[in-house]
């Protein structure tokens, strides 16, 4: 979920993408949890003593296969864990992390937050932001590889300034790096 | 029960004494002090994020959350004092900088806590200066409609279809300021019981649409009653405008309904409006029906019913005061009495014990019941050629309005004129239960009192106040000017209703004897 | 070691030991440094008699609140029927920390070690790791190390062959800061949404799933075998002669305007002005330091009159107006705007904000929106006044301390540089962004 620099924005963002044909809406929902995924998240049931516990691992596998959880991920996930799909989307809006549409081939996030911002981590935004051809936080480029956001603390301050690119996590960027950073990226 | 122990404290320099495990802020509700809150509500678990009912507690480091704080032995509790009434203000100011200034043009003025509390201990004035947040209006389904710009976040509304309704529709969505309720696409607020969340709103953010831009709260005038609807018996409180019913909302009972009343039976009002009312007595004149006096249709009445056997067909809607004037007709006469009342599905609120929206859809099945009334499907098998049919607010079928002609008579006492009846010796109009005072019997043998909420149409008068000059007319004893008195003699000859008056019974209601303990949150 | 720098000769190297040694990794490399000893000799023990070392040590908390860990321990109650729970709080969130992260990609042994020993302590057969999302190669990395423990049987339902079952499970995060917050991670993982739970009841009596839980940071546990290995006397030594409340060693994640950025290690009570200047190498060429955030973002920002003097330890750190939190140590320079980074940290507050308490929900947020709107030149004298009784209002009233940690920045910041604040109000522009135009 892109973090825009409105406060008050983002609500109204998401509002909008709401039903958006863009967001395969139309199409109908594969399930995810079939074959080896369900393996998977049975193996994982056995872990804790309640299902709801496996929420989160649950969406986190929706997107790993999808890239995004969609509002049919969502019920399918309220399903397998026999919870409702009003919760389920409850505890998605609330993490950060769990796409509710789909974003780049490459999601890059550059962290901005005091440690890094003191280090130059503005410069490193507006890099990605020049060299992906984004222009705009948040906005996917045209040619759907690249969205650019601003994150909080990635937790690696001393390594200034680290950047994400779906789960891959790059210590040190600077300005200078970017280009041949993004000329790596298919 | 286990004996609990009792913790002794004082909160605003009033001695209190409750049971251990009492929060503060019930503790100091029994000594009269309202500590303000929001997220707080009696009926649902308490969430303590409001931040409303910080108060100060003698030795202990920080404000305490009064709601969510236990009482203990020997602690001194301050409300009122600067600190907790400084951080109260700073909690109402943050709730209004995103706060729309809506009051003109929110149902919920009036009768809003944000208002009331504002009002009470908030700032005159706002420092914000920055834009405020905005989102659009959104249709909850159902009744319900959500406006997220008032919305306090205090989750009411979500714990209610959590943990009382068990149905987990509603979530708090995204985070931090950006955080609204939300719903599933496509999952609507359609449970039965769904309607409570804008009771339950302390705010304008959660409004019915059946009331919306309908009247301010400052403009109605509140009736304590039941609803009418089903065979709980719901305690409720019906409001008025201008002599028309506009809302029914629920009335506490911990031992019937709790806080809540079920949508359909909220919504189901506007019967008792109107229309098509009788409002003129008639009696047969020459051959025809036509207006008259009261004495006049009374003694039409009369002259019909005397030396015959009535069957009563009643409505299982007429109070227990009227049903019992109606028995003694019966035995007057050496009638019977019968009744049929209409189904629809049982919706049970899970989360509140035996309580749901009956199948049986009428107040005072159980009173009909004990008042020698036959509950049927065909109510007028009964009748015999040549007996009087005095049909008592019930409506009738075709059929039935075809079996009418077996009667050598047909006496309507009643809100409305059944179409098509030919034998219709006199009309007596009267109240509907809205209009008159009254008491219930609901399923589990609780008589619960109503109160008259409008005035009646025309020359309509309460149903026991006819039937009491009818059996006048009929050289019964029947002096009553007050339905209390009527209560008293049902009470006299029944021994299910032995010892209860309207005095005991109140507005909390009582059971019959040898009711089975009246489940609700009793237990 | 000064992680990525050369060790310093000043530190004091017992979690850091083998930061960058690629080899400490596996199982293998980890046993070659002496790794499972401590578990294997725990084990070994009485969950009492181990408490009772740990107590000794005065091992307190290194996820920020520096609660005696011992004591902590000592409150889950053993016997009571009830499955008991360790969660290992690896949500390593808080700005300016990245300590935890480097024991779990370097040493994922080590922190495996300190929960096996610590769910054993507190009568725990199961333990999570709730790992936050972001932290990729540590997610990894602790992973394959669990599962290779429970493939040699170190960990599982025979730990060790002693018959004992301790499970380790790793649990990934998806993306909250509030989530570092103890009671916030138990929802977290049970499911829900990081909300922060009121307290009674406490985690040692209803804890995730209900059951009695202690949580504990990562660095907190990774300490534990090496008390075990080498004693609770040994701990205690490491601490100033007149300040036995704080023992052990730190490791303090150092980043922003400084020479050399990275983990550093020393022993509690370390001189902050030695630390800063020696091993760290002091403020970048041509700068001058201006301002410490010693603990991460929510403690007290220091101005350097009070950084060089003070001490680094539990108590020093109180005694010069700020605290040692999770030692999450922020450097900031003359070239830096105080102001634009007060309203950053703002911004991160009011991101995370979990939404329930109003004072955060809407007060971190207004935080913001007046912090950016001095830094952009448009505020006034009253702005200051009205901050800090906004962030009066947000301390010591809500449920979680989030609020108060918004609160901090702002206040050190009006109080100590408030002659930044000024020059914004009164030129009506950012005085840094104007000379770096220049």
């Amino acid at each position: 979920m892109a973090v825009s620099k409105e406060m008050g924005g983002v609500h109204a963002e998401s509002h909008a993408t709401h039903g958006s044909a863009a967001h395969g809406h139309g199409e109908p929902h594969e399930p995810v949890f079939v074959g080896e995924r369900r393996k998977q998240l049975d193996d994982l049931l056995a872990r804790y003593p309640t299902k709801m516990a496996a929420l989160l691992p649950a969406l986190w596998m929706v997107q790993e296969d999808r890239g995004w959880v969609s509002e049919a991920a969502m019920a399918e996930v309220a399903e397998v864990l026999a919870l409702t799909p009003a919760y389920v989307k409850g505890v998605v809006t609330f993490y950060t992390m769990y796409h509710q549409h789909p974003v780049g081939k490459h999601f890059i996030q550059v962290c901005t937050t005091s440690p890094c911002n003191v280090c130059g981590a503005e410069d490193v935004v507006n890099a990605f932001l020049k060299h992906t051809k984004c222009g705009e936080l948040g906005v996917t480029s045209e040619d759907g590889r690249f969205t650019v956001i601003e994150v909080e603390c990635l937790g690696a301050c001393g390594f200034a300034t680290p950047v994400m690119i779906n789960s891959d996590f790059i210590e040190s960027v600077t300005p200078e790096k970017v280009p041949d950073l993004l000329s790596k990226l298919t | 029960m286990a004996d609990v122990k009792t913790i002794n404290l004082t909160i605003e320099g009033r001695p209190v004494a409750v049971p251990e495990g009492t929060s503060l802020l019930e503790a100091a509700r029994t000594v009269g002090v309202l500590i303000p809150h929001y997220c707080y509500h009696p009926g649902l678990p308490v969430a303590g994020v409001c931040r409303m009912c910080l108060v100060e507690v003698e030795k202990a480091p920080k404000l305490a959350a009064a709601c969510a704080t236990s009482v203990a032995e020997g602690q001194i509790v301050h409300v009122h004092s600067e600190q907790a009434r400084e951080a109260r203000k700073g909690v109402l100011e943050m709730l209004l900088i995103n706060h729309p200034l809506d009051c003109p043009i929110c149902d919920q003025a009036g009768e809003c806590e944000l208002q009331d509390y504002t009002f009470q201990e908030g700032r005159k004035d706002s420092r914000y200066k920055e834009p405020k947040r905005f989102n659009p209006v959104e249709d909850f389904g159902g009744d319900v409609v959500y406006v997220p710009n008032r919305c306090i976040l205090c989750t009411r509304c979500v714990r209610f279809m959590d943990d009382v309704a068990q149905e987990p529709v509603l979530n708090v969505s995204e985070r931090g300021d950006r955080a609204y309720i939300g719903k599933f696409e496509g999952k609507d607020l359609t449970h039965p019981w769904a309607g409570n969340v804008v009771e339950l709103c302390p705010v304008g953010a959660l409004l019915s649409k059946d009331f919306l831009n309908k009247a301010r709260a400052w403009e109605l005038d509140r009736t304590a009653s039941i609803c009418p609807n089903c065979t709980q018996g719901c305690n409720a409180i019906i409001e008025t405008r201008d002599n028309t019913v506009v809302r029914m909302r629920p009335r506490a009972n911990p031992e019937v309904n709790e806080y809540f009343l079920c949508d359909a039976g909220r919504l189901d009002y506007r019967w008792m409006n109107g229309p098509n009312r009788l409002e003129l007595p008639q009696a047969r004149q020459n051959g025809a029906l036509v207006d008259a006096d009261w004495d006049i249709a009374l003694g039409a009445a009369a002259a019909a019913i005397r030396g015959k056997r009535t069957l009563v067909v009643a409505s299982p809607m007429l109070s227990n005061e009227a049903l019992h004037l109606l028995s003694r007709l019966v035995r007057a006469t050496g009638g019977a009495g019968a009744f049929r009342v209409a189904r629809g599905p049982e919706a049970p609120l899970p989360g509140v014990k035996d309580l749901a929206l009956r199948a049986e859809r009428a107040a005072n099945v159980a009173g009909a019941e004990m008042l020698g009334f036959a509950k049927t499907d065909t109510p007028l098998a009964g009748l015999q050629a040549g007996d009087v049919l005095v049909v008592a607010d019930h409506a009738l079928t075709d059929a039935e309005v075809a079996a009418a002609g077996r009667a050598s008579a047909v006496v309507v006492i009643g809100t409305t004129l059944p179409a098509g009846l030919t034998n219709v010796a006199a009309v007596l109009p009267i109240t509907n239960f809205a209009e008159e005072e009254g008491t219930f019997t609901n399923l589990r043998g609780r008589v619960q009192r109503f109160l008259q909420a409008k005035a009646a149409p025309g020359l309509a008068r309460p149903s026991w106040f006819v039937l009491s000059d009818l059996l006048g007319s009929l050289g019964e004893t029947a002096n009553y000017f007050l339905p209390a008195d009527v209560f008293a003699a049902l009470a006299a000859s029944h021994a299910e209703f032995a010892g209860l008056t309207y005095d005991r019974i109140g507005l909390r209601g009582l059971p019959v004897l040898g009711a089975a303990q009246t489940a609700g949150a009793a237990q | 070691m000064g992680y990525p720098h050369a060790p310093h000769p000043r530190e004091t190297l017992v979690l850091s030991k083998y930061f960058g040694d690629g080899d400490a990794i596996g199982l293998d490399g980890w046993r070659k440094r002496g790794g499972y000893v401590a578990l294997e000799k725990a084990l070994g023990m009485t969950p009492v008699e181990i408490v009772n070392v740990v107590k000794d040590s005065g091992l307190r908390g290194r996820g920020g609140a520096g609660f005696p860990t011992g004591l902590k321990w000592s409150f889950m109650k053993p016997g009571d029927g009830k499955p008991h729970y360790l969660c290992c709080n690896a949500d390593e969130s808080e700005p300016g920390t990245f300590k935890d992260r480097e024991i779990m990609r370097w040493t994922p042994h080590a922190l495996i070690e300190g929960c096996a020993i610590g769910s054993y302590a507190i009568g725990a057969e199961t333990c999570y790791i709730y790992i936050r999302g972001e932290f990729t190669e540590p997610l990894q990395r602790m992973e394959a190390a669990v599962r290779e423990a429970r493939a040699a049987g170190v960990i599982g339902p025979n730990a060790m062959g002693t018959g004992k079952r301790v499970d380790v499970w790793v649990h990934k995060g998806a993306g909250a800061y509030i989530c570092g917050e103890e009671t916030a991670m138990m929802n977290s993982l049970e499911g829900r949404r990081g909300n922060p739970r009121i307290k009674p009841p406490f985690p040692a009596v209803a804890g995730v799933f209900g059951q009695p839980t202690t949580i504990n940071n990562v660095e907190t546990l990774a300490a534990v075998p090496h008390i075990l290995n080498n004693g609770a006397d040994w701990y205690k030594r490491m601490a100033r002669p007149d300040n036995p409340k704080s023992t052990g060693t730190k490791l303090w994640s150092v980043c922003g305007n400084v020479a050399r950025p990275g983990n550093y290690e020393v022993e509690m009570g370390f001189p902050f002005k030695d630390f800063l200047y020696d091993l760290c190498g002091g403020p970048p060429p041509g700068r001058k330091f201006k301002a410490v955030i010693p603990g991460g973002s929510s403690v007290p920002i220091m101005n350097m009159e009070e950084a060089e003097a003070a001490l680094m330890d539990y108590e020093g750190m109180v005694a010069k107006g700020s605290m040692l939190g999770s030692a999450g140590c922020i450097v900031i320079d003359d070239a830096q705007c105080m102001v634009k980074q007060i309203a950053r940290l703002a911004r991160f507050y009011a991101h995370e904000s979990c939404a329930q308490c109003t004072q955060c929900r809407e007060g971190t947020a207004w935080s913001t929106k007046i912090m950016e709107r001095i830094e952009a030149g448009e505020g006034t004298m009253a702005d200051l006044d009205t901050l800090l009784e906004i962030g009066d209002n947000m301390t010591g009233k809500t449920i979680c301390v989030l609020s108060d940690s918004c609160a901090v920045p702002v206040a050190s910041g009006i109080q100590k540089w408030r002659d930044e604040f000024e020059a914004h109000i009164k030129g009506k522009r950012c005085p840094f962004r104007a000379a770096a135009a220049a």
